[in-house]
């Protein structure tokens, strides 16, 4: 199977450090080709993970597969990956040609062979003319292009970028995350990426994956993850969530906030405690006399595209976004179509 | 008023900390060989001094020693500044206290116990057992002058030379020593000069046959002092002065 698909396999990898478990056996696999993120919350190992497949770490048990071959002790030096750093990692005392050039030059190329590679390189990340220019002259973006560069121009199999956007602001890490999506698709690299910014995971990655504690919570693509969370964690982190405490009735019908709602889900048996997550732009606000619920208006936001109110119904204070305003203090009725109510087994915490 | 009182606090601060120094400068051009009278300008101790074949010969010690005690603890600080830096919390907290204390040691209390252990181990003292006792104690300051170098390094460049597809020897040589590199010169000349003006370790790891111009200095000062260690003086003070200057000058800009 892996033979045509599968470039790395991670298999029952588990980390331990003195005694505690960053890492909790997992399972996972990379295609060629593919934009894959790690997505979840600071301590849940992704950065482990990524540090494991650039030869960094080495997992206390499991397998680590690149086209099918065990590689978990090869040293770092050895393998066909190159690593973007957290803060570039860049070296200060090379200009930025020869940060560019560090790989090349260890493969005992020409002189004449490096620079015309190394101008390629500043070509590609739009850094034409920089070479002789010192790293700590430039600008963080500039610099996260020339750790870009620095690794891409040894043609890796895999490129692995580790939060390589966290330090820039918010235009320029926008700017950034199409120019990184651009390129692996026209080079044909495969990315694997970490990330604790849900929006970013969603644009770039053809396959994400969420992790929490050292497990994984679930693998997908972007759509999926965001339209068919796997639990409320998940739904919770990609994008924002009303979650709440329900009753599953019967198939199709499932009860929450002290209301009846039918829904598209089926199969958890009758009267069954669940887990129901709604996005806050799945919430239509209607007349008071219409609505599946009725809440009053307790604060108002304005958002920019929307405004972000908070309702409270009863025990919950459900989140609603919704282009049009209707006054703090003010009764309304809330619908849900069935096709927006998302219904999960309870995550035990 | 008070500006007046403040520089005037320092000037006499200046006055207690260089005059000493300047009288024996002066000393040294003096004609005649009382300490007490000017008997007019003359440059004679300089021209004694250089015919003086015993100071010529612990001038030629006091040098090489400096240099090899330089050199070779400049490797091992560097070294194990290295090593240190890789260390896990509390083993790395272990060694750097135990590079610490060397330095806050006296020195006669190194002095002896050096002197004692060449005694136990039945080494005889001689040059060999003074460079020894030089790179003892210039080490930890090697140690000392790397390390906040290293500490400043992002620490994933050596992964990332290492990722590169350098060796980690290439990644050593290549990445990590040029990035202290300011360090490890500082930690050179600071081991230098230490060794330059050692006297108390040097004098009991030594034998009276090799004598480093301390040492010489301290033993013919018994028999009254000799006009051309004026001269000898006024030319270490210059010679530490410029060093020191430079030592200053390489600190001051790599902060």
């Amino acid at each position: 199977m892996w033979e045509n698909e599968h470039l790395i396999d991670l298999k029952n990898i588990c980390k331990e450090y003195d005694g505690v478990k960053v890492l909790k056996d997992i399972n996972l696999y990379i295609r060629k080709k593919e934009f894959v993120t790690l997505l979840g919350p600071s301590g849940c190992g992704k950065t482990t993970t990524l540090r494991i497949i650039g030869g960094f770490e080495t997992p206390t048990s499991g397998e680590l597969l690149f086209e099918g071959k065990e590689i978990s002790h090869v040293p770092p030096y050895k393998r066909r990956v190159n690593t973007v750093f957290q803060k570039y990692a860049l070296f200060p005392h090379l200009n930025v040609h020869d940060n560019i050039a560090f790989g090349l030059k260890l493969k005992k190329m020409s002189k004449k062979e490096i620079d015309h590679k190394v101008d390629a390189m500043l070509d590609l990340v739009n850094l034409q003319g920089y070479g002789k220019r010192h790293v700590d002259a430039l600008s963080g973006g500039q610099q996260q292009r020339v750790a870009i560069a620095r690794s891409l121009v040894n043609e890796p199999e895999v490129l692995l970028l580790d939060e390589p956007l966290g330090a820039l602001d918010l235009k320029l890490r926008k700017e950034m995350q199409l120019e990184l999506k651009d390129m692996q698709q026209r080079l044909g690299i495969t990315f694997l990426y970490v990330t604790h910014d849900q929006e970013e995971a969603l644009t770039m990655s053809d396959t994400i994956v969420v992790m929490r504690d050292g497990n994984i919570l679930q693998i997908g693509d972007p759509k999926r993850i965001y339209d068919e969370p796997a639990n409320a964690f998940v739904a919770d982190f990609i994008g924002e969530s009303n979650i709440l405490k329900g009753t599953m009735v019967r198939d199709e019908l499932v009860e929450f906030a002290g209301g009846r709602f039918p829904c598209v889900d089926f199969g958890f048996g009758e009267n069954a405690p669940v887990d129901v997550v709604i996005r806050p732009e799945d919430i239509m606000l209607v007349g008071e006399d219409v609505g599946q619920l009725v809440g009053t208006i307790r604060s108002v936001l304005f958002k920019g595209v929307h405004y972000e109110m908070m309702i409270d119904c009863g025990e919950y204070t459900l989140k609603v976004h919704s282009t049009t305003m209707q006054p703090q203090g003010s009764r309304v009725g809330l619908n849900i179509v069935p096709f927006n109510i998302h219904i999960m087994k309870p995550m035990e915490v | 008023m008070i500006k007046f009182l403040k520089r005037f606090y320092l000037g006499i601060v200046l006055v207690f900390l260089y005059v000493p120094i300047l009288v024996l400068i002066v000393q040294s051009f003096n004609a005649g060989k009382s300490r007490a009278k000017w008997e007019g300008f003359s440059l004679r101790w300089y021209v004694e001094l250089f015919q003086d074949e015993r100071i010529l010969n612990a001038l030629y010690v006091t040098l090489s020693i400096a240099v090899l005690a330089m050199i070779v603890s400049t490797i091992l600080g560097t070294l194990a500044a290295i090593g240190i830096h890789a260390m896990r919390k509390r083993p790395q907290a272990l060694m750097m206290t135990l590079t610490n204390l060397p330095n806050t040691m006296p020195d006669i209390v190194t002095g002896i116990s050096l002197m004692l252990l060449f005694i136990f181990t039945k080494v005889d003292r001689g040059y060999l057992t003074m460079l020894l006792a030089h790179i003892t104690f210039d080490t930890p300051y090697v140690i000392l002058s790397v390390l906040p170098k290293l500490k400043q390094m992002n620490k994933h460049c050596y992964e990332a030379a290492l990722d590169l597809g350098a060796t980690p020897m290439y990644a050593l040589f290549h990445v990590t020593i040029p990035q202290c590199k300011q360090g490890i010169i500082t930690g050179a000349m600071l081991a230098f000069t230490l060794s330059l003006d050692d006297f108390t370790i040097s004098y009991f790891t030594t034998s009276p046959l090799v004598q480093n111009l301390s040492t010489l200095i301290y033993s013919s000062a018994r028999k009254g002092i000799d006009p051309s260690l004026n001269a000898l003086s006024a030319l270490m003070f210059i010679a530490l002065l410029i060093l020191l200057l430079i030592v200053n000058r390489r600190t001051a800009s790599a902060d």
